[in-house]
């Protein structure tokens, strides 16, 4: 019997209008080309886009060759795996797959397909597609107040991979499944999700290890200012944010809004918080000077340093606003009495920081969370002073 | 028999058509500028392919008619990469009768030989040639598809013999060898020399050697040939992919192809080895940074035994794709990996890398030393703090300590499964261990601690570790310890 031959092309009429086949011999005509019926791009590996196409193939009884070739499309030859339905458990498969056959100087191959008896079988064909590319953003808008917002999510894919979609369901690893076109070189924007509602934490935050000072100087620290959503609770919590782009907005009061910056949101796992930087503050400031920095010998060249930081902490906003204070330990240390290796071994004193929050301190960092009142009706801020005391022992 | 007579102009001789591993029967002498051949044809031709070096053996038979006396045959195979010393020839049916007088590797003609048999009578006889060639290849590659639930999975496996060798092997018997030869061990015996003498040897003298020393694997008969499946004629049969025998010879697997293949030079072809379904599998996040770097690593491990429903061969080097199906019928990509001979009965490990829906971070929690000894006056004499007598203010250099390092390990599972979590860290020096999760010493420097995490679930697992500093190291270990970590 004569091998009836399909050919099946992701790439349709590009590779028909390619050269002509080096082994005419080996390589015989199309005969028949199944369609498409159904196509997924399975974007939830972080590295890869799987493609899996549905095709309804005419299969003769006996041998087939079932082609498949590709022109100008990165298609993982290896990757590619054809798998027959329509066989229910159990029961003995209607065709199976006998060999694969890859010609010379081709991107293509051929799969020699037995069936028991003439007919259609639906092929499942799954490969790695080279040339789709995913990101996330994000599009936050703030209420007036600054107390929720609204947090749009998108995926963003774009099409390189020479291969038009006609309808494509469409999984990232996050969000829902859906189903869109994907034309040749487009890059589609889908909303996956909007979260409203989002409760949303104004940050006013002092870390002079990774934000550094506004003016050395005066001791003026720079206050980053950030929006901190906690990724748990409805109606966020279920999935991870995947790290993308921000765009921040805030509500003007009057009925529109007004663009307040963007950021680059960090992978967040559920539990988590999303950090999305704003600008740094001007209106809080935070002088930061050592008060005291003492060497006392516990013996030999063992010693214990005592040191004293002094903030003073000003709110010229008219509103409220809580300061996250942070210090490395270490950071302390080595700029005081220089660089080592070690751990710094440390207890807090009787400074007016006495409490770091459990949940961001560490060995090594701390952080405190300081409320400011607003600025007095007269138009004054109310100067916060407090103090760090640290002992850091077993020195030398 | 004599299938072609063709005349050659001796200029001519290397044309593609007739270089291809070409046997000549020359009818004239062979030293004249003309000459009359005869090509028969190939009866049978087996390939023997050993996929740890490029390296096949092509043993072909042909059958020829022979005069009385002496017979010249011109052996030639222009443009593929036969290695002429190990061309060699039998006469397996006429043991006595035929007789090869000497081999002639011509100066003025590359890439042929002559030989002269010497026949006792007029007869038709079968002979042998048999050959190593470069060009071969086969790897094995597998696909893993994993149930939605990730309890079990089908492991299918795959030989792929690709042909660079530049001739086409048509209905050749395909042999393929599972197992890494020492070759060079055996090239050492050969050649009496210490194995890490090898190099010295002159290249000619390396390959002579290997081919030596990989002969009588390969050569080893074939192994029982799976029983032959009817073609799709019959209405209503499906024909069934080739099967694969796989027979055991010493150290080796051989796999042998059912039936013949047709391999046509630049032409690859995969078959299927074996398909394995519902093969049980567990799945185990470890953190073995020696192994798999910094990440928590997913994995799925499944045994190559019988109760796995696998177990019948070796699984030969290869690359191994993993896929998770959904309740759909879907396929998710999981990961790609190479994996290494796993024998019979052996585990095998499927790397998925780090799993987005488990979160594993490690806290420094806290850090204070203690039992200071010092070092009096640069001398030999030593002091532990503390002690009385100790003059606080003399010279004196710290020189042993106890450093304790508090950790908090997180490890938050947002999957829907509970999951099995392993996580060795390795400590250098005189270090103990404490903490309530029980652990175990994997090795005198690598603590083992296991924890299941249910869905959901945020663990916080505390340890301290101690070290001995500098005097007060006394050994090289790792000690555990039952109890409370911190101070």
């Amino acid at each position: 019997m004569l091998p009836t031959r399909l050919l099946l092309y992701p790439l349709g009429v590009l590779l028909l209008l390619g050269g002509a086949l080096p082994d005419a011999l080996a390589r015989i005509k199309l005969t028949t080309l199944p369609v498409r019926e159904r196509v997924a791009l399975q974007l939830d590996h972080a590295q890869v886009a799987l493609v899996e196409e549905e095709r309804l193939v005419p299969l003769v009884q006996g041998r087939n060759q079932v082609d498949f070739s590709w022109a100008n499309t990165r298609i993982d030859p290896d990757s590619l795996v054809l798998r027959i339905l329509d066989t229910p458990d159990g029961a003995e498969p209607r065709a199976q797959v006998l060999s694969v056959s890859y010609p010379p100087h081709e991107n293509a191959l051929v799969w020699t397909v037995a069936a028991r008896t003439a007919g259609t079988a639906r092929m499942r064909i799954s490969y790695i597609l080279g040339g789709l590319n995913k990101s996330f953003h994000y599009r936050a808008l703030a209420d007036h107040a600054e107390r929720t917002l609204v947090l749009s999510q998108y995926l963003q894919i774009s099409n390189s991979a020479q291969e038009a979609f006609a309808s494509a369901a469409i999984q990232a690893e996050v969000g829902p499944r859906l189903e869109r076109p994907l034309g040749l070189n487009e890059t589609k924007e889908l909303r996956l999700n909007q979260f409203a509602a989002v409760p949303v934490r104004k940050t006013y935050t002092s870390d002079p290890l990774r934000f550094g000072y506004l003016d050395r100087d005066q001791d003026k620290l720079n206050v980053p200012m950030h929006y901190v959503i906690r990724n748990a609770g409805a109606p966020l919590g279920r999935e991870a944010l995947p790290e993308g782009k921000a765009r921040i907005f805030q509500d003007d009061g009057q009925g529109g809004s007004a663009f307040l910056g963007e950021d680059r949101g960090a992978f967040t796992a559920p539990d988590d918080e999303l950090k999305l930087y704003l600008g740094l503050a001007r209106d809080i400031v935070v002088r930061r000077s050592v008060e005291r920095s003492e060497r006392q010998r516990i013996a030999g060249n063992l010693y214990r340093y005592d040191v004293t930081l002094k903030y003073e902490i000003e709110n010229f906003k008219d509103s409220p606003a809580t300061l996250d204070l942070v210090e490395s330990v270490r950071h302390i240390r080595d700029s005081l009495y220089g660089a080592v290796e070690r751990d710094p071994e440390w207890q807090l004193g009787a400074g007016s920081l006495r409490d770091p929050d459990p949940q961001h301190s560490d060995a090594d960092q701390l952080l405190f969370h300081i409320t400011l009142p607003p600025r007095t009706a007269a138009g004054t801020a109310v100067k916060q002073i407090h103090t760090l005391r640290l002992s850091l022992n077993n020195e030398w | 028999m004599v299938s072609a007579v063709n005349t050659l102009i001796a200029r001519r001789w290397m044309s593609r058509l007739l270089s291809l591993a070409g046997l000549l029967l020359s009818l004239s002498a062979n030293a004249g500028n003309v000459d009359l051949a005869t090509v028969p044809e190939r009866r049978t031709v087996q390939l023997t392919i050993y996929n740890a070096e490029d390296l096949t053996l092509v043993r072909e038979t042909r059958e020829l008619n022979f005069k009385p006396g002496v017979n010249p045959l011109r052996f030639s195979w222009a443009n593929t990469l036969i290695d002429p010393t190990s061309v060699e020839l039998r006469f397996p049916d006429a043991a006595g009768g035929l007789e090869l007088l000497d081999t002639t590797f011509p100066h003025d003609k590359p890439q042929s030989l002559y030989w002269n048999v010497r026949s006792d009578t007029e007869r038709t006889a079968r002979i042998e040639i048999s050959y190593f060639t470069s060009g071969i290849r086969w790897e094995a590659d597998y696909l893993a598809i994993a149930d939605p639930d990730e309890r079990q999975l089908r492991l299918d496996s795959f030989v792929r013999v690709r042909n660079d060798s530049g001739e086409d092997y048509e209905d050749a018997q395909v042999r393929l060898v599972v197992g890494t030869l020492n070759l060079v061990e055996k090239i050492a015996v050969l050649a009496r020399l210490p194995v890490g003498r090898i190099d010295e040897l002159k290249r000619e003298e390396y390959q002579n050697l290997r081919q030596k020393a990989a002969r009588p694997l390969m050569a080893a008969p074939a192994a029982p040939a799976a029983e032959a499946v009817g073609m799709a004629a019959d209405a209503a049969v499906l024909e069934a992919p080739k099967a694969i025998a796989k027979a055991g010879l010493s150290e080796y697997f051989i796999y042998s192809i059912e039936g013949t293949e047709t391999v046509p030079n630049g032409w690859a072809k995969r078959l299927r080895s074996f398909v394995a379904e519902a093969v049980p599998m567990t799945v185990e996040y470890r953190y073995r940074p020696r192994e798999y770097g910094e990440a928590l690593t997913r994995l799925y491990l499944l045994r190559n035994d019988r109760d796995s429903h696998l177990g019948g061969t070796p699984l030969p080097d290869g690359r191994v794709r993993v896929f998770r199906a959904d309740a759909e019928g879907g396929l998710h990509y999981l990961a790609t990996q190479n994996l290494a001979y796993v024998p019979i009965g052996d585990r095998i490990e499927l790397n998925l890398g780090a799993d987005p829906a488990v979160l594993f971070k490690e806290v420094k929690e806290r850090v204070y030393r203690d039992q200071f000894w010092l070092q009096i006056k640069g001398g030999t004499l030593y002091r532990k703090l503390g002690e009385e007598g100790l003059k606080l203010d003399v010279d004196s250099q710290v020189a042993g300590w106890d450093e304790h390092t508090v950790y908090r390990q997180e490890i938050r599972n947002y999957s829907t499964q509970p999951i099995r979590v392993q996580i060795r860290r390795a400590y250098d020096g005189d270090v103990l261990f404490r903490s309530r999760l029980n652990p175990t010493l994997h090795d005198f420097q690598t603590v083992q601690v296991e924890r299941v995490v249910a869905a959901g679930e945020k663990a916080a697992l505390e340890y301290e570790v101690v070290a001995r500093m500098g005097y007060s190291q006394k050994q090289s270990r790792v000690e555990v310890q039952a109890g409370d970590p911190g101070r």
